[in-house]
């Protein structure tokens, strides 16, 4: 947003000067500019992007949109086949793969990693998300008399920090 | 308390250097040569027919030590010791300060067999902690260390002495001897109370000595251990899937193998020869959806016990998966085959279809059908025989890297002990999650078997990778290179387990994942060899049992 500093002026023309200039500069929001918006989100970081999506309401719709986390998951890879943007849709969408498995294996295999990983890094991710998908599936296959515990999704869970209690 | 520099007394041979204010008399000559060389070397002098007497005494003291923490303050204060270089009195006068020296709980049992052992492990044990005794200066601040000290070389001495009444055990159930083996249980059992049992030796050999129990007092019928119902077993394998990456490693690379095979095939068949959860399948599915080339029709077929009330545990898998597939837009056909044994499933069953390609998936389970009745054709043979008759394009078996076969208790007993040893290990290691505990009952149920089951009943019949090749290239099979693919996938899952200490390994074409080195399961994959007859020589596998 451009701000204008208005300093007290004496002399008149100045002033005059500068209000037309401040009327003929139309200001800018970046909220009126939602494409700009979007291009700008798709380029930051997962943590930027979650600081992002706490900022105002549009910021927050726009930061959950998935095609920002596709780009987030792929940014390091050559493009990835066409259909994979169905599967990954009916698997829970990006923003979940990301979050639950792409996150996970690239800061783990970070200190390993090599140029030709990445793009293995995100099959083997996929592999784990659908694995994950097929259990959270599980609640018909754990119908009554099962253990409560049965139905939570857990195969991912080698996957988290574990937790000091 | 008169002290004696430490340095002194390991440096010093014969004679003792030490301050004390009496000095022993002199050895006579006969004497002498009856003294213990090593124990002289550190300045001690033991008389070698007294050595046993003296450990036991040792034993006895420091069980005191450790109980009566209170009053060795008077120990560093008030006693006067005369020369510790004379251990049997020394140890003497030192049992006498205390008020009540109970007899220590495991004493050591007659066995001529292995008492040389059992004494000398104990013995180089505790001199270790008789030496720290007179080190200490303030002995009242050292105390609380000195203790935790005592206790922790006490723990690795019992673990050890665990460890070799194990074996002693484990032998005299092999040559029949119930009643002594009987003696070493309850032995053991005693000990185990001062051992560690959450964590290390103690557990692990928590776990035989239950399974010798049940050898011995049960009988080898199994009992009710393989009557564990299909529902239990699939929750129990299903945290073991969790908590350590042996399955997602066997399943991850056998899939990759599949996926490779079925290249530029539109109508694709898997037969799993155990189904379960059906954990295995959703990362080959969506393999397949995007595969370059689009998607196959691809047919399952799952094997698995029939269950009890009436619930088809099979089709709500099918269910699941297919319902899967459907997501992902992948044509899927599933059927489910009931059969409570491996060797009661008939290739019609299967309903393969002459055009498709097949792909048979074994997941630790071929070694369930090396019977060992010698009267009758192990049922392996049938089963591989109509495997290669359906003609796969890959069958890919994946089985533990283990020799729990041989027909030899004591050896069988030595190997499971060390397998599973390590297992627990790698176990250990992994992230704590709140399923451990069903995952280490999954593996403990597998120590059961092998130890306390006999014939029939014992369906754990694990072998290695070199004699499954045998075996397998003799029924008329031949090995698939797994590709750097699967090598490079499995690497991967194992830097995901934040345990370090697994490693993958490839050799010859087939993949094996171990903790540190020891290989505790391997893949591997193969292909009918199509124009070998059907009467192939079969080489006679029961001699290699």
């Amino acid at each position: 947003m451009v701000q204008n500093h208005h300093r007290g002026c004496h002399h008149q023309d100045h002033q005059e000067i500068v209000r037309e200039n401040k009327e003929k500069r139309p200001k800018f929001f970046i909220n009126d500019h939602v494409d700009i918006l979007i291009e700008i989100l798709k380029r930051l970081d997962c943590r930027s992007l979650c600081v992002a999506a706490s900022v105002c309401r549009l910021w927050c719709t726009i930061a959950r949109n998935d095609s920002l986390w596709e780009n987030l998951c792929f940014r390091h890879v050559s493009p990835p086949p066409s259909s994979l943007r169905s599967v990954v849709l009916a698997l829970g969408g990006y923003k979940r793969l990301y979050m639950g498995c792409v996150r996970p294996v690239q800061s783990r295999l970070g200190r390993v990693r090599r140029a030709s990983w990445a793009r293995d890094e995100v099959q083997l991710s996929l592999s784990l998300f659908c694995v994950d998908y097929y259990e959270r599936l599980g609640g018909g296959s754990s119908s009554n008399g099962r253990l409560v515990g049965e139905s939570s999704p857990s195969s991912l869970m080698f996957l988290c920090k574990p937790v000091n209690v | 308390m008169v002290l004696y520099d430490s340095a002194t007394l390991a440096g010093s041979s014969s004679g003792s250097s030490s301050s004390s204010s009496s000095k022993p008399p002199p050895l006579q000559p006969e004497q002498r040569q009856d003294i213990d060389g090593h124990l002289a070397g550190a300045g001690y002098k033991v008389r070698s027919s007294e050595l046993r007497k003296v450990a036991q005494r040792l034993e006895r003291l420091e069980t005191a030590m450790v109980n009566s923490p209170a009053d060795l303050s008077q120990l560093a204060s008030d006693t006067i010791h005369y020369n510790p270089s004379d251990l049997a009195s020394w140890v003497d006068s030192l049992l006498s300060e205390f008020p009540l020296t109970p007899t220590c709980p495991a004493e050591f049992v007659t066995d001529p067999v292995t008492n040389q052992t059992v004494v000398n492990d104990a013995w180089t044990t505790t001199e270790t902690n008789m030496l720290l005794v007179p080190q200490n200066v303030s002995y009242e601040q050292q105390n609380l260390n000195n203790q935790l000290t005592v206790v922790t070389a006490m723990e690795e001495d019992s673990g050890i002495r665990l460890v070799h009444m194990l074996m002693t055990c484990a032998e005299c159930v092999q040559c029949g001897d119930f009643s002594l083996a009987t003696s070493f249980l309850e032995d053991m059992q005693g000990l185990l109370t001062r051992v560690n049992t959450v964590c290390g030796i103690g557990k692990v050999a928590g776990h035989f000595i239950d399974a010798l129990s049940r050898r011995i007092f049960q009988g080898i019928g199994g009992g009710s251990i393989n009557g564990g119902s299909a529902y239990e077993n699939e929750i129990l394998y299903h945290h073991f899937y969790e908590a350590c990456p042996y399955l997602k490693f066997a399943h991850f690379t056998a899939n990759q193998a599949i996926l490779e095979a079925f290249d530029g095939h539109d109508c694709v068949h898997v037969v799993d020869f155990n189904l379960m959860h059906g954990l295995q399948w959703p990362a080959l599915i969506q393999a397949l959806a995007l595969r370059p080339g689009g998607p196959p029709l691809l047919r399952l077929t799952g094997i698995g016990p029939p269950s009890p009330d009436g619930r088809d545990s099979l089709r709500e898998v099918g269910l699941r998966l297919a319902e899967l597939a459907r997501s992902v837009n992948v044509r899927f056909a599933f059927r489910g085959v009931a059969a409570s044994r491996l060797e009661d499933v008939k290739p019609w069953m299967l309903q393969v279809n002459p055009k498709e390609s097949v792909a048979v998936n074994s997941i630790m389970q071929l070694h369930r059908l090396l019977g060992s009745d010698p009267n009758r054709n192990a049922p392996i043979e049938t089963v591989l025989n109509w495997i290669r008759s359906l003609n796969p394009k890959i069958m890919t078996v994946v089985e533990q890297e283990a020799n729990h076969n041989q027909p030899g208790f004591l050896y069988r007993f030595t190997e499971a002990l060390h397998y599973y040893s390590t297992m627990f290990d790698s176990l250990e290691a992994c992230t704590v999650q709140p399923n451990k505990a069903l995952a280490e009952i999954y593996i403990q149920r597998e120590i059961t078997n092998v130890v306390s089951c006999e014939g029939s009943a014992r369906v754990e019949r694990h072998e290695p990778l070199a004699k499954w090749r045998i075996r397998l290239t003799g029924a008329g099979f031949r090995p698939l290179h797994l590709g750097s693919n699967a090598y490079k996938q499995a690497s991967m899952l194992l830097t995901l387990f934040s345990a370090e200490g697994y490693s993958v390994e490839e050799n010859d074409g087939y993949l094996t994942l171990g903790w540190h080195s020891r290989p505790l399961i391997a893949a591997s994959a193969w292909q009918a060899v199509s124009d070998a007859p059907s009467e192939f020589p079969v080489p006679d596998t029961h001699r290699l049992s």
